[in-house]
């Protein structure tokens, strides 16, 4: 990822290409509903910090993941961008097929919404010197009504015995533990450690995961704002 | 239930969701619970409403969804759906007729994008507010504003139509809509000053059916976020 490579080319007609940071938890969502559901695709990784002006015109809010069809059609937001997949591509259907179902994984996702950063204020905020006490009980909260809903289910998944979309919407977080130390969280949360577990064992986890070493290291850079975008290439 | 008035804590609670119907749980003031209400109202779907008394909450209602938050839709099948626009978009999904959102997944997905970006301004409005409250300048909060009134208005302009999904009301559409019902309200109706096409929309939407089934007066609405501001919210006020 360069801030002045050239424009790529069209997006050929039977693919879609994925503009990307190889770190990023959000694009690490489209990825893995990418890789699940079986579709061609490419991949265009961008300097977060030195947008190409082609990267921008495509989307003026400059975010990473965006999708873009042969077409030219521009897609962005992860949540956006995932069902968009899951309704463009009909095999190995992610969502649930029932309206109430869909909503009950929209509003398990706006939930988990209001605590995803603090997988990285924590960490970050306490290499800083700062309190994080406060992040630290709500992210508890949030942790142990995850692992309370798994008990209640008893299925594997949040959704079922098999792997849906709010599953891999979850995961990235749930990768990057290592990563901000926050291991001890999971202490009191067996269900949740064990659906840790089964998410390894997933195809597409494993096409799009990184080691949690890699994750320290890219990880050292985002905290003093010297992201290193193509750690490990 | 065909009162209006708020339910607060030591209501009894109400029975099961009758069998052709959802039941909405809202607040007559609110701008989030208003985007159901128009979703409800625009596809036609038999509903009945029980408003909450947001700062004294009945038990019951917190059973149903512990953050206490409306809108709430609830079915007969007691399938409790929180949040505005997922409860929005369950309702256009189960119920099939005048489909408010675009049927391919790029029309729904650009719909949602477009909400993204608005969901910015809402956040703005309330902060010129209490901003203007305190005494404070306002002055570049309302700039800020007037830039994105601009890029709204830029792409009515842009696309020719006369709604923001086309030349009919959309789903997107009922979801801005509340908060521009209640510019009045935030002092900030001056700002559409130079978006001639954002103006013609709200006059456009004032003459929809639902809006006009769901819409305070600007007078209402200021009465009531006065006193939703200094802490004493009328739920009940106008009725």
């Amino acid at each position: 990822s360069v801030a002045r490579t050239p424009e790529p080319g069209p997006v050929p007609k039977d693919s879609i290409r994925l503009y990307s940071m190889r770190f990023c938890p959000y694009a690490q969502r489209t990825r893995l509903v990418l890789h699940a559901k079986g579709i061609k695709f490419d991949t265009i990784n961008i300097h977060l910090r030195n947008k190409p002006e082609w990267f921008l015109e495509k989307n003026p809010l400059g975010m990473v993941p965006t999708l873009e069809t042969p077409a030219g059609e521009v897609i962005y937001e992860s949540p956006i961008t995932c069902e968009y997949l899951d309704e463009a591509y009909p095999e190995k259907k992610l969502l649930p097929s029932t309206p109430f179902g869909k909503a009950r994984q929209r509003m398990m996702l706006e939930h988990f919404s209001n605590v995803e950063l603090h997988f990285y204020k924590i960490p970050v905020r306490r290499l800083k010197g700062e309190d994080v006490s406060g992040l630290e009980a709500e992210l508890k909260v949030s942790l142990t009504k995850l692992d309370e809903h798994l008990v209640k289910k008893k299925t594997k998944f949040f959704d079922g015995d098999t792997i849906t979309m709010i599953d891999y919407m979850l995961w990235p977080f749930f990768e990057r533990i290592e990563m901000g130390d926050l291991e001890p969280f999971l202490d009191n949360t067996p269900e949740l450690k064990k659906w840790r577990a089964h998410m390894l064992e997933d195809p597409a986890v494993k096409a799009t995961i990184h080691s949690v070493e890699s994750h320290k290291a890219f990880f050292k850079g985002y905290a003093v704002e010297k992201p290193d975008y193509d750690y490990g290439l | 239930m065909s009162s209006e008035k708020s339910f607060a804590a030591g209501s009894p609670a109400p029975g099961p969701v009758p069998k052709d119907q959802v039941r909405l749980y809202s607040m007559r003031f609110c701008p989030f619970a208003q985007r159901t209400r128009l979703v409800l109202h625009a596809k036609g779907i038999k509903f009945e409403t029980i408003n909450i008394h947001l700062k004294q909450k009945p038990d019951w209602f917190l059973e149903k969804n512990p953050d206490g938050l409306v809108p709430i839709i609830e079915t007969p099948a007691g399938e409790v759906v929180i949040e505005s626009v997922i409860t929005s978009e369950f309702l256009d999904e189960v119920y099939p007729e005048k489909k408010l959102l675009p049927a391919t997944p790029f029309g729904k997905a650009q719909q949602k994008m477009m909400l993204e970006h608005f969901s910015k301004i809402t956040p703005q409005l309330f902060k010129i507010s209490s901003a203007r409250r305190k005494g404070d300048d306002v002055s570049g909060l309302e700039a800020e504003l007037k830039e994105k009134f601009t890029s709204l208005n830029e792409y009515l302009v842009k696309r020719k139509t006369k709604f923001f999904g086309g030349d009919t009301i959309t789903f997107i559409d009922y979801m801005m809509w509340p908060f521009f019902e209640r510019l009045g309200m935030f002092e900030v109706q001056h700002c559409l000053d130079h978006t001639p096409e954002l103006k013609k929309w709200t006059e456009l939407m004032l003459e929809d059916p639902a809006v006009k089934a769901t819409m305070h007066s600007t007078e209402n609405h200021k009465t009531f976020f006065n006193n939703f501001l200094d802490g004493k919210p009328d739920y009940d006020y106008g009725l």
